[in-house]
């Protein structure tokens, strides 16, 4: 995995620099918006760390710049300048997620593996989740290479907690995402697939965390050392 | 204006009267100066010679009794009524004649004494006259002249009352308006509905309160500026302490770094917070227009955030959601409820509970809740915890002091409640921002 990192601060891209390395990515520092454009356009990159305020050309620029030359990698914005108008920006022309600075180093971290492992399942009809891997061209799911049965109703609630990794889901969202036009499903419909969910994943160690008077969590998968 | 009207009534009265009076008080001298050509000089002094015709004839009159009286130069009575009263001190004589009123026997009289001459020297003739006919002339003056003028006084009176009564309505609706405002409101008056004459005192104050909207804004955008540019660098510092951190350092040395750790997240929150308050403060002033906001929503927008880092700190958080609307900025409120989740998370001990409530108020209206079983809140402390950069003594943590400062910020631009009580059983904290009326 290749990072670019593009940050004009010194102190704080190689602060990047470093905790990126330490997490096992290539990573390259450039602190300057044409210099970035020019690395980024070589195809060699799997992920953009962009700051937004660089010297000769802005990030937004760069972004911009970038999905005009079809180079569709994940990019995060990094900014001091957090307002909605902003993020909406940044979204509109094509930043897949964003970070205000100061950050937590753990924050940075989890979400750069979120923008991979999202651009891994894009590259194909896979989706893998630890021991789970969903086929969802043939509609058959995996659970530690065995065959794992999964209704019709379950798999539609798993999709949506898969998209969603380590982010929260309300039941609201989850009844919108999976019921059919015109059809009413209860919020207690969605405990039972819930629950279901969890008695056949939980054994190979897939959590699906419950938020109180909210919905859930699907948590992101750590190998068991 | 009343008062000058009233004068023009009393004046005109008198205007109306006098002419009248003097012609009565004309009569009376004519006749006594024609009385005084009786006078002729007689052995030892003067006599006064008038035949009973005569007599009855200068006594004539339509309405009133009429008297006189002569007297010689030494002041002898010569004839007629001796008891005429004399003018009393101070009467100015206009030449031959004094005038003035008198009474005798109880009635009202006005008097003429008037000095003729006779034989080189002069008589004093003096005429009196009760007062009926200038009493009806009083009268008649009244109700033909003073009347009338009074009523059209009232009339003139009671149309310009009504008239400045209604051009100054415009006036009173927008005092209305303007009192009504928060005090922090610096948008322009609505100048249309207004009357001419008040409209150049509406510009100019239209054109202070820009001013002071602009002086504001300035040094809100000078905050906020300056609250980013902090921001890079203390992201810089706070990688790098993190990555430190994340090394096999001796013990001495990990301690210093964690203080130095705490110390950059510190300035950061602060930083952050400087901005929020920036953006609180600009809300207040009315810039962004208002729109429906639902309350659910803005928990749910801020959910993620929060359970992650509940999680962090072991601790449950939960939440009660029903569908509400208010009207407000959305950022604002989401900005206050942040602020009052984080302060839960933070004071919350590990394993303890913070539940996030939006939806109707019991009681009625809308309400944004955070309640935790924490320390919670002494109610001494309560007022001041609102205080910009007041922390209560004993508080743990990397708090800005200006968490619960902004939310009142905010509560206020909304017209929004903020009451901080105790939770569930009497412990721990609950924070309310409380909406009247519900759309």
């Amino acid at each position: 995995m290749r990072i670019l990192i593009v940050e004009d601060d010194g102190a704080l891209g190689s602060g990047l620099a470093r905790i990126l390395q330490g997490e096992g990515y290539a990573v390259e520092l450039t602190a300057g918006g044409e210099e970035a454009v020019r690395l980024a356009m070589g195809d060699r990159f799997d992920l953009v760390i962009l700051d937004i305020g660089l010297p000769d050309i802005d990030g937004f620029e760069v972004l911009r710049r970038l999905r005009a030359g079809a180079q569709r990698m994940p990019v995060l914005v990094l900014t001091a300048r957090d307002t909605v108008g902003d993020r909406v920006h940044g979204l509109d022309l094509g930043a897949d997620d964003y970070l205000a600075k100061p950050f937590a180093m753990p924050e940075l971290t989890a979400r750069v593996r979120a923008l991979v492992r999202r651009s891994q399942a894009q590259a194909g009809p896979r989706i893998v989740h630890g021991p789970l891997v969903m086929d969802t061209v043939a509609r058959r799911a995996f659970l530690s290479n065995a065959p794992l049965e999964l209704a019709g109703r379950e798999w539609s609630v798993l999709e949506v907690l898969l998209a969603r990794v380590e982010r929260v889901v309300s039941k609201d969202s989850i009844i919108q995402a999976v019921a059919s036009w015109g059809e009413e499903l209860s919020p207690n419909a969605i405990e039972v697939y819930v629950s279901r969910l969890r008695a056949k994943l939980e054994p190979a160690g897939i959590r699906i965390r419950t938020v109180r008077g909210f919905g859930y969590m699907l948590e992101e998968h750590r190998e068991a050392s | 204006m009343a008062l000058t009207l009233a004068g023009g009534v009393v004046a005109v009265y008198y205007v109306a009267i006098h002419p009248g009076t003097a012609a009565y008080d004309l009569s009376l001298v004519s006749t006594a100066v024609a009385l005084g050509e009786r006078i002729r000089p007689a052995s030892g002094g003067f006599a006064f010679d008038l035949p009973t015709a005569a007599d009855r004839v200068a006594r004539a009159d339509r309405f009133d009794e009429v008297y006189y009286a002569v007297r010689g130069p030494e002041g002898e009575f010569l004839a007629g009524d001796g008891d005429l009263p004399p003018p009393p001190p101070g009467t100015e004589r206009n030449g031959d004649v004094a005038a003035y009123d008198a009474v005798r026997g109880g009635r009202k009289l006005r008097v003429v004494d008037v000095h003729v001459p006779c034989a080189g020297r002069y008589c004093t003739v003096t005429m009196a006259e009760t007062t009926l006919k200038r009493e009806r002339l009083a009268r008649d003056i009244l109700l033909s002249s003073v009347l009338p003028q009074a009523a059209l006084a009232a009339v003139v009176l009671a149309l310009v009352w009504f008239g400045v009564a209604r051009g100054l309505r415009p006036l009173r609706g927008l005092s209305e308006q303007i009192r009504a405002r928060s005090p922090r409101d610096l948008r322009p008056v609505d100048a249309a509905a207004v009357p001419d004459e008040a409209r150049p005192l509406v510009e100019s104050m239209n054109r202070l309160l820009g001013e002071a909207a602009e002086a504001s804004a300035q040094q809100q955008r000078f905050l906020a500026d300056a609250a980013h540019q902090l921001r890079t660098p203390l992201a810089g510092l706070q990688a790098h302490t993190e990555i430190a951190l994340a090394q096999p350092v001796p013990e001495a040395c990990r301690a210093e770094l964690e203080q130095v750790h705490g110390a950059t997240v510190r300035t950061a929150r602060l930083a952050n917070q400087l901005l929020a308050m920036a953006r609180a403060e600009s809300g207040a002033r009315g810039a962004a227009g208002p729109a429906g906001v639902s309350l659910r929503q803005i928990a749910e927008e801020g959910a993620n955030g929060w359970v992650h880092r509940a999680l962090a700190r072991d601790l449950d958080l939960g939440f009660e959601l029903e569908d509400a609307t208010v009207t407000g900025d959305a950022v604002l409120l989401g900005e206050a409820l942040s602020n009052l989740v984080h302060n839960a998370l933070e004071y919350t001990p590990r394993g303890g509970h913070v539940t996030v409530r939006a939806g109707p108020a019991p009681g009625g209206g809308a309400r944004l809740e955070v309640e935790d079983d924490g320390p919670g809140i002494p109610p001494g402390e309560r007022a001041r915890v609102l205080e910009r950069f007041y922390r209560a003594p004993g508080t743990a943590g990397t708090g800005s002091g200006l968490g619960l400062a902004i939310v009142r910020e905010i509560a206020a631009a909304h017209g929004a409640a903020l009451e901080i009580g105790e939770g569930e059983a009497g412990r721990g904290c609950r924070v309310t921002l409380r909406f009247r009326g519900v759309d």
